[in-house]
């Protein structure tokens, strides 16, 4: 009677886990193959912007109407990006920079200035014809090795990603299977992802181009404000006191945390809650923040906002405040160097004061180390010439000169003019050689104070 | 002697009864009454969608001030610099519906909450660095911004976060918990510009990764667990 029981109880848990994994088998099977098709569409539209970006290429290189030269050149320019889309949809390795993309990248940057260049009347050099060529002969057999990796995904039934070992072979039974060369080897590339690889290696040889635009250079690589001469770790420890000194911390005893690289690297201090970066050359604070709790708030505003002057001239700087921001707790403060009445945004120091007791609990120099330089100016209009440039009906509450970053790392002297148009609130900056506008800002009221976007 | 109960003091004392209970049960707005340990109702419900959009999640949105509640009052509360006591008074209240409002041009019309970018940015965040120091979340944030300006990645920050495979913890599902407020903060700070990573594009957990390409990268310094590369 038991016996029955159980064997009807257990045939019973087994048809149902059976049906259980049944259904969860055919779902696996659906996501699949959506996730299938997502990836499947990516390369198809990689594939085929990428072969329109070829044809583009070869018929601007040989337009010479302005008209049709823009008309292709634009046409580069948004197809690079279209295809530079598609491609971060493929399924990536979890690391690896992208050599094609930044192929991608640079190619639509560089046609882009080309456009606009001769939209604005100018003329193509024939060093940057030859560029464009270059472009266009490494394009080729990048669209040539995608097609093929296509081809071959559909004979012989490529996979998406180089497969995990199996198990046998993770147990150490099987054969080790040589690991995939993305080193550029002849060997044809096992799954989608590693042929990707190999191209990206292949690419990766090349010499890059040399180019003035938005994506030719990084981060920059050596700050131009750092004071020359090199202090020890002991010095910068004095340094460092010194700072929270004046800060509001009294006694401080940081505890060294480590070096860190880089052009604005420098030593690591960690003092109670406080995280503060020394820089090795020049012995500069670049960093400092403090994580500490904070009590509530005590402090309004403007309370808050001559606690972060008084706290700037302690520390010897002569900046002159341009923006806030609260968070609450804490207010954050955008700090800029002004010369001659000239307001020098790249040399911009940021800074927190915490609303509970006006201590400083952040300090970030690094955009002001990075750019800092003497600068001289080029001869300008006069204010009246230059707001006579500005559209007609746009109301001005503000101006003043400025030095202002436009893309890529360009420096403009230029006119800042804060006005309102339409209901709308902008910042319009012309340049002061000559009247063009360069930028346009709009700014937003947020709950956390203005936006500039 | 018999308690002789006059009409009139019936219909008062009924009265005065029904409007006491009614009163929670009446559409009432956020704002009208003081909030806390065992308050019921729409306002609650709408105190708690505040609560949660701002990163202090609540448990789940009920519409009954609970203990989650009462604790993410507290969280709000401290971050924001306000007195600590637990209680959605007038001035927590008028605090959270000014942070949840939407952003507006110099005309005042509404233009939206302008924050869609720092959402995603802030569920990157809080999946990749839950527990790491606050200037750690910071710099995770960076990393994401930084390869925006870099020829080599994806161009915007939805397609950095979700390229496939390229940060664990958005192919494992963690970019959909919700964000707490710090990486909300954390997010906000580095579009504005705040960079303690020193500019680097990658990161990684020195004590959990042993891919060679990663360690192969120009190491910049370590914050918390992670490791900040070029």
């Amino acid at each position: 009677m038991h016996r029955k029981f159980w064997i009807g109880a257990l045939a019973l848990a087994l048809l149902i886990s059976l049906g259980w994994g049944w259904n969860e088998y055919r779902l696996a099977g659906k996501y699949r193959t959506a996730t299938e098709n997502n990836n499947r569409r990516a390369l198809n539209d990689f594939a085929s912007h990428l072969d329109q970006l070829e044809t583009d290429m070869a018929k601007g290189n040989v337009a010479s109407n302005p008209a049709q030269k823009i008309l292709y050149l634009s046409q580069i320019s948004s197809k690079s990006e279209a295809a530079l889309k598609d491609f971060a949809q493929i399924p990536a390795q979890q690391t690896g920079l992208s050599y094609v993309g930044q192929f991608l990248t640079q190619s639509g940057d560089f046609t882009r200035i080309l456009a606009q260049r001769i939209a604005g009347g100018g003329t193509i050099s024939g060093e940057e014809e030859k560029t464009l060529r270059d472009m266009h002969e490494r394009l080729m057999p990048v669209n040539q090795q995608v097609q093929d990796l296509i081809l071959r995904m559909d004979t012989e039934k490529l996979v998406w990603t180089d497969p995990d070992p199996s198990l046998r072979q993770r147990l150490g039974l099987g054969t080790q299977v040589a690991e995939a060369a993305a080193d550029g080897s002849e060997a044809p590339a096992k799954s989608v992802r590693s042929g990707l690889d190999q191209l990206d290696a292949s690419l990766q040889k090349l010499p890059p181009f040399s180019y003035t635009g938005e994506y030719a250079t990084r981060v920059v690589e050596k700050p131009l404000g750092l004071p020359t001469g090199e202090v020890t770790r002991d010095q910068s420890l004095e340094r460092a006191r010194d700072f929270l000194d004046k800060a509001g911390y009294a006694n401080a005893t940081p505890e060294f945390a480590g070096e860190s690289q880089g052009p604005l690297g420098g030593y690591v201090w960690n003092f109670k809650e406080s995280y503060l970066e020394v820089s090795r050359q020049g012995g500069v604070i670049t960093l400092h923040r403090d994580q500490r709790s904070i009590e509530p708030r005590t402090l309004s505003l403007e309370e808050a906002t001559s606690k972060a002057k008084a706290v700037l001239q302690a520390l010897g700087w002569k900046l002159v405040i341009t923006s806030s921001e609260e968070f609450g707790s804490y207010v954050q403060f955008d700090a800029v160097v002004e010369k001659d009445g000239v307001r020098i945004y790249p040399d911009k120091v940021r800074l927190m004061i915490a609303l509970d007791n006006g201590q400083l609990v952040g300090f970030d120099a690094s955009p002001y180390y990075a750019f800092h330089h003497e600068r001289t100016f080029p001869t300008k209009l006069t204010m009246e010439q230059a707001v006579r440039k500005l559209r007609p009906n746009f109301q001005v509450v503000e101006s003043r000169l400025a030095v202002i970053v436009k893309s890529g790392n360009q420096e403009v002297y230029s006119y800042e003019f804060r006005g309102r148009y339409q209901g709308e609130e902008y910042l319009v900056y012309l340049n002061a050689s000559n009247g063009t506008e360069e930028k346009i800002q709009r700014i937003i009221k947020t709950p956390r104070g203005e936006y500039l976007k | 002697m018999k308690l002789h109960i006059r009409p009139w003091g019936m219909v008062i004392t009924i009265g005065l009864l029904l409007s006491i209970a009614l009163s929670g049960l009446a559409y009432a707005a956020l704002g009208d009454r003081l909030l806390g340990r065992g308050s019921k109702g729409p306002e609650v419900t709408e105190l708690q969608k505040k609560l949660v959009q701002l990163g202090y999640s609540v448990g789940s949105v009920d519409g009954k001030f609970g203990s989650k509640t009462e604790a993410a009052i507290r969280r709000f509360q401290k971050e924001r610099g306000l007195r600590v006591d637990g209680l959605a008074g007038t001035q927590t209240i008028k605090e959270l519906k000014r942070l949840t409002g939407q952003s507006t041009n110099a005309s005042g019309k509404a233009v939206g909450y302008k924050n869609i970018d720092t959402n995603l940015l802030a569920r990157a965040v809080n999946a990749e660095a839950r527990g790491e120091p606050y200037i750690g979340q910071v710099a995770v944030a960076a990393v994401i911004l930084n390869r925006i300006k870099d020829p080599a990645f994806p161009k915007t920050v939805a397609d950095i976060i979700y390229q496939p495979r390229a940060f664990s913890s958005v192919d494992d599902g963690q970019i959909n918990l919700a964000p707490s407020a710090s990486s909300i903060r954390a997010a906000q700070e580095a579009i504005n510009g705040s960079d303690p990573s020193g500019g680097a594009v990658f990161f990684f957990n020195p004590a959990k990764t042993s891919n060679k390409y990663i360690w192969s990268r120009p190491q910049i310094k370590q914050i918390g667990n992670h490791m900040f590369t070029k």
